[in-house]
């Protein structure tokens, strides 16, 4: 989860410009094709998300299955010719509903990390560059959210809400932006010293701008490695609330709802309700952890050169 | 040191007031009004307005926080309806419950993270690194029920070697039978393993380039001796404030763990007040996790001070 992550990720956001450079914003995205040339583990992570994207939204186009209605008699068969992956208790093709289950995990994943990023950097931002009383109040709110584990808040979110797409985003985003705002308030609070951004200030630039021409762009290296992290952890909080059996309005489903009908048939031993959607979380949760990696690897090694 | 201690405890405390107000401030997200949402739809009229009497929701914000600090000073963590039983009540069973769990995963990871990142230290970059790091990186991503789930299947259902389900009752009891405890531990000790080796593994890598590592090898200790003798000690400080720092994840990781092996702590009871929306307890709960999560922080954060002298006249 989440805060497995910021002492070792404190690490990328410790080493900031040496001197006053301006990142141009093109450069973010030749790094990013630079890190597939150089690092093959997060080389092996884009495959396995461009494939988990294409079997999740392409895949339904050709293999058509029935994931609407419940089909009772047909419950529980093992992999044979005509389901693949054997179907589950209540008849749905194992294969089919894995396409349709990575189509919500991929989505709100995404969509999640998008939305605690950019709550997390202008928070982050606004609490390093305000400083003093603002910054105290800012950071004690972070450390006393942070203080309570992701999961259990989004259990009681859920209890109380109907869950929908849309609120699982936002949700799952709003309890998952606090590390991306220590960052950048770490990061923002070493830069704002800096004589460019002193600069800006003398020939009388607002402070709107510093932040979004100056302090931001140069932050963007820790943000994106985080962000990267930050879908691979709401791709894991949602299978852990589908798992428990929250978020999730049949006959929608996700990868950790699959399991969560799976549990009931372990010791049937029957295995296709278990492993595969499983290996799929597993993988694509490993993939975005590769590709962050790599991306951390390539920004750090871009600082140190200078 | 004692300054250090009241400082940081100072923090502490502010950090508790904090969580107190969040948990205040979900306690205003339930649906329609608290009284509604805790006594249920069929309670009348005259009893929502006793309850709303008796809790203080008929008076202002302000005052109905300054109430609820009161209660929570006083060891009040709120009532079930439901269970009719107080939250309190339920908590001195289930707490210890997932104390027990908790530490011994802990203790397993630790146990177990030492040899693992020494010999990834001592023979970096070699295939033996390379593996260990591999099976890291899959346990890290690993999500714990599913990986209880795999331990269940493997373990439990194709060999019986452990019972699936762990024992009930409370602390007494469920040591009195450590065979049912072995798959729970294991499933929440092999994620935080994999977080804590690759975290000693470079606080070991990066100790090795020290001054004081060049001087023992001058005065010609070998490779372990070095590693045992100095890099060992130093390199293991960090881990605490690691562990500390881990203790949200690894308390989220007992929620998940115990309602897969239907362990009683504090978990499972959580998760039981969610299906039955139990609202009192999911409160009071989080409260409890908040607590112990900045307790633990301070614990870490102490411990640290306490053996490495430079943390606490860096930090004035």
């Amino acid at each position: 989860m989440t805060t497995n992550k910021p002492l070792i990720e404190s690490e990328a956001s410790a080493v900031t410009p040496a001197a006053g450079e301006v990142t141009p914003t093109t450069r973010p995205l030749r790094i990013a094709v630079e890190t597939l040339i150089e690092n093959k583990a997060a080389l092996a992570g884009v495959i396995v998300i461009v494939a988990m994207l294409g079997f999740s939204f392409i895949g339904p186009l050709f293999y058509h299955t029935n994931q609407i209605t419940t089909n009772l008699p047909a419950s529980l068969h093992a992999p044979d010719g005509a389901h693949p992956l054997g179907t589950d208790n209540e008849g749905y093709d194992v294969l089919g509903r894995l396409m349709i289950a990575g189509q919500s995990s991929l989505e709100v994943g995404l969509a999640a990390a998008a939305v605690a990023t950019i709550i997390g950097v202008f928070y982050g931002a606004v609490s390093g560059f305000g400083g003093g009383i603002v910054d105290g109040i800012m950071m004690r709110l972070v450390d006393g959210l942070l203080a309570i584990p992701t999961i259990f808040l989004l259990v009681f979110l859920f209890t109380v809400y109907q869950a929908s797409t849309l609120l699982l985003v936002l949700v799952i985003g709003l309890v998952a932006w606090l590390v991306p705002a220590r960052l950048v308030r770490a990061e923002t609070l070493s830069l704002r010293t800096r004589e460019y951004v002193q600069a800006v200030r003398v020939i009388g630039g607002t402070n709107r701008r510093m932040i979004i021409r100056h302090i931001i762009p140069n932050a963007v290296g820790t943000i994106m490695v985080n962000a990267t992290f930050q879908v691979a952890d709401a791709i894991l909080a949602l299978a852990s609330l589908g798992f428990l059996g929250l978020g999730v309005q049949p006959p929608a489903t996700n990868w950790g709802a699959m399991l969560s009908t799976g549990i009931n048939y372990v010791y049937a031993g029957d295995w296709w309700l278990i492993y595969p959607a499983g290996i799929a979380i597993l993988l694509t949760v490993m993939a975005f952890n590769a590709v962050g990696d790599g991306l951390r690897d390539v920004f750090e090694v871009r600082l140190q050169r200078r | 040191m004692l300054s250090y201690s009241l400082r940081r405890t100072g923090q502490g405390l502010v950090v508790v007031i904090i969580v107190s107000f969040l948990t205040f401030i979900e306690a205003h997200l339930l649906p329609g009004n608290p009284a509604r949402a805790i006594l249920g739809v069929h309670a009348s009229q005259a009893q929502i307005q006793a309850f709303d009497i008796e809790n203080g929701y008929n008076k202002s914000l302000p005052l109905q926080y300054v109430n609820y600090l009161d209660r929570l000073i006083h060891g009040n963590l709120g009532f079930s309806y439901q269970l009719n039983q107080s939250v309190v009540a339920l908590l001195s069973e289930r707490l210890p419950a997932t104390v027990v769990l908790v530490g011994l995963s802990v203790i397993v990871a630790l146990l177990l993270m030492v040899p693992v990142a020494i010999l990834q230290a001592a023979r970096r970059n070699t295939a033996v690194d390379y593996a260990l790091t591999g099976i890291a990186f899959v346990l890290y991503a690993m999500p714990e029920f599913w990986l209880g789930l795999m331990l269940i299947m493997l373990f439990a259902e194709k060999v019986r070697l452990f019972p699936p389900v762990a024992p009930q009752g409370n602390v007494p009891q469920i040591l009195a039978h450590p065979a049912g405890l072995v798959l729970p531990v294991a499933t929440l000790a092999l994620g935080s393993l994999a977080v804590f080796t690759r975290y000693l593994r470079s606080s070991l890598l990066d100790n090795l380039t020290e001054d004081y590592v060049r001087t023992a090898r001058a005065k010609g200790a070998g490779t372990w001796r070095v590693m045992f003798g100095h890099v060992f000690r130093n390199a293991l400080l960090p881990v605490i404030t690691l562990v500390g720092l881990s203790l949200p994840g690894i308390l989220g990781g007992a929620l998940i763990t115990e309602s897969v092996f239907n362990y009683p702590g504090m978990g499972l009871l959580f998760w039981n007040s969610a299906l039955s929306q139990d609202y009192p307890v999911l409160l009071g709960v989080t409260m409890v996790v908040g607590l112990a999560t900045i307790v633990g922080n301070l614990i870490a954060d102490l411990l640290y001070a306490a053996a490495d002298p430079r943390v606490r006249y860096l930090r004035q």
